[in-house]
């Protein structure tokens, strides 16, 4: 190997990367501000607690209630199931037989806690062995396990890449190859040509979300309980925010590094915060309103609902209607800042 | 083909000056061009790199929009509400375009023949460029030069009365470039107005019926390539490598019948002439007399490389340092 050559060869590389802004920033400036964001949103403090659902027994939630690490919903029966299925609870208590019964999923984040903050809860009480044994139970039921939650979230997760990587990646690639501006000097007008690439882009997702619909119920009989054409409008609509979003992404972007960074940008807090890989409903202050900003927490708390629970079309419409709403708003200034060149 | 009034010209510019600003850093793509192509003219823009032709054709295509200076193409302006009924009449061949690798030929036709309302034929685009047989391989699978010729075809598929070449030809090899200027030929044919850009003077030569010689943003000279080469003086060079030339001076040189234009060296002499049997037959026997050896000879006709160099006092081939 000669030295002399990879000296060469790291300098001109080093070089080439020194002076692209785009890449510099992406490099240096963006995980200074990632590193500022998630340093404010997550303070050390007291460990966070674990929410858990108690059916109708005001002794065991007074027990429960005495571990500072546990919050204690007392619910109805079916409203600590729903509760449980949407990853708003971790673990659920009832008395059934005579006895307590614990039921978690442990494959789901914050299972295993609930479950020992409750043992802790107990054994710290003398008299609670004889109020009730506790028994632990897996929750399997189809619609109840963690798998059922993450199914809606892996497809509203899909939407978002598909807007991001099929749409603002490939927008970037065809302005690099100067085919943009091949078409910008032929009669064809900007909208037609922005609606067109969605359409033919959008088409695509309802196919991608409808196999991965089809593959949980196969593998693991994740239910389809809601309607299924609003379950189609959703996915849809969803399509068409991320597609929007992809579009507007991708408007000025000149290089692949600079729209690989954007995306990045817009794409990481909602991978984070959105609800796809655990319960966000108990986020507060600027994080919860910053989350609830984010067009993927809709998506994913509206495809929840509908295959989930037997919702119908007008419970989704109001999701569907702001999720257009937001398309056209991206579209809009998509359109208006478009750089053909 | 859209008929209109036979004085109205193809494209008509005065003044035209753009600067690009980088930063603090000024360039003067165009420094105050004038220029009119005639209706049913082939047009060539003729320069070495950096002379402002690209920018002169962005400006006339509608992408790139002037800092001063009126252009009007087809009668019209840009930015007058009638953008796109203008695009509809003009064919653009971009320096360089990726189009969609997976897409075959005959795909890439069809989605610009869905630009232009008249319903443009794709397979008669295909036939005006040579690629039927090509018609369903993708984009990675066609040279340099099948490639250049689809983009030529995607410019014609609207039947356009102005079309815009960029370089056709650089980088093709000479079969492909001869392809491509059939192409244009038929188009002038068929009675299309075109302007190209080129630095190849011969491309220019072979073409157009009128050249405009570009250089730092400006216009140094108009007119057909072999009224160019006549203002030179003179259509002929003469170039003679000798032993040793001491024993001739200029004045007998410039003393020799139909010589324009001499230049003595030690060891060779260059005489741009009218008339190369009546000058070499001189010279030869002007060596003789003086007792210098002939070790080579090579007469050419002149060029617009030649005009070019008069001009400018560089070749086409150097790049040009605002």
């Amino acid at each position: 190997m000669r030295l002399r050559v990879v000296v060469a060869v790291a300098r001109s590389t080093f070089r080439e990367f020194w002076r692209s802004p785009d890449a510099l920033f992406w490099t240096y400036g963006f995980p200074l501000v990632m590193a500022l964001a998630l340093g404010l949103a997550f303070q050390p403090g007291p460990p966070p607690q674990v929410p858990i659902a108690v059916v109708a027994d005001a002794d065991a939630a007074a027990l429960l209630a005495a571990e500072p690490r546990l919050l204690v919903e007392p619910l109805a029966a079916d409203a600590a199931d729903r509760a449980l299925a949407r990853g708003r609870v971790a673990a659920s208590l009832r008395r059934q037989d005579g006895g307590l019964v614990l039921r978690a999923d442990p494959t789901r984040p914050d299972a295993e806690s609930a479950v020992l903050l409750v043992e802790r809860a107990l054994r710290a009480e003398p008299a609670a062995p004889a109020i009730a044994p506790l028994r632990r139970e897996v929750e399997d039921r189809p619609g109840s396990r963690y798998i059922d939650f993450l199914i809606p979230g892996l497809i509203g997760l899909n939407l978002l890449g598909a807007g991001m990587w099929g749409i603002g990646f490939n927008l970037v690639q065809m302005r690099v190859g100067k085919l943009l501006r091949r078409l910008a000097v032929t009669p064809m007008r900007r909208s037609e040509f922005l609606f067109g690439y969605l359409l033919g882009r959008c088409l695509l997702v309802v196919p991608e979300s409808a196999a991965l619909v089809g593959f949980g119920a196969l593998l693991w009989d994740v239910p389809f309980r809601g309607s299924l054409l609003a379950g189609l409008l959703l996915v849809a609509a969803g399509g068409l925010a991320f597609a929007g979003l992809g579009v507007l992404v991708a408007s000025r972007a000149r290089t692949l590094e600079g729209v690989g960074g954007l995306m990045n940008l817009v794409q990481l807090p909602m991978w984070l915060l959105c609800g796809t890989w655990f319960d966000t409903s108990r986020f507060t202050g600027a994080l919860r309103w910053f989350a609830d900003l984010l067009p993927l927490t809709h998506v994913n708390r509206a495809l929840r609902d509908v295959m989930l629970e037997p919702q119908g079309l007008l419970d989704a419409a109001p999701t569907i209607a702001g999720l257009c709403a937001f398309a056209a708003v991206c579209l809009a200034l998509a359109l208006r800042w478009f750089r053909w060149q | 083909m859209t008929a209109a009034p036979a004085a109205e010209p193809a494209i008509a510019i005065a003044g035209l000056r753009k600067v690009y600003r980088r930063g603090r850093k000024e360039t003067v793509a165009v420094d105050g061009l004038d220029l009119v192509v005639r209706r049913g003219e082939v047009f060539g823009l003729l320069g070495p790199n950096g002379a402002g032709k690209t920018t002169t054709v962005e400006v006339c295509e509608g992408l790139t929009q002037p800092d001063a200076g009126d252009v009007r193409i087809l009668g019209r302006r840009w930015g007058q509400g009638e953008d796109d009924a203008l695009r509809a009449r003009l064919g653009v061949c971009l320096q360089e375009t990726h189009f969609q690798e997976k897409a075959t030929v005959r795909e890439t036709l069809a989605l610009f023949a869905s630009f232009y309302d008249g319903g443009a034929d794709v397979d008669a685009a295909l036939d005006l460029v040579g690629l039927r047989e090509k018609a369903d391989d993708r984009q990675s699978q066609l040279s340099g030069g099948q490639r250049q010729r689809l983009a030529v075809a995607t410019a014609l598929l609207g039947r356009p009365d102005l079309l815009f070449l960029d370089e056709p030809t650089t980088g093709l090899d000479p079969l492909s470039r001869r392809q491509l200027w059939e192409v244009v030929r038929g188009f002038r044919a068929r009675g299309g107005t075109i302007l190209l850009t080129t630095h190849g003077m011969d491309e220019a030569q072979q073409l157009c019926d009128r050249v405009a010689i570009v250089d730092r943003g400006r216009v140094l000279a108009i007119g057909s390539p072999a009224e160019l080469i006549r203002s030179l003086g003179a259509e002929h060079f003469v170039d003679v490598e000798c032993t040793d030339t001491s024993a001739v001076g200029t004045a007998d040189l410039a003393a020799l019948p139909d010589v324009a234009a001499h230049e003595l060296r030690p060891a060779r002499i260059v005489l741009t002439v009218r008339s190369v049997h009546t000058a070499l037959a001189a010279l030869l026997a002007l060596l003789r007399e003086r007792g210098v050896g002939v070790q080579g000879l090579a007469t050419r006709h002149a060029t617009l490389e030649d005009v070019f160099v008069r001009l400018t006092g560089r070749t086409l081939r150097e790049e040009t340092t605002p």
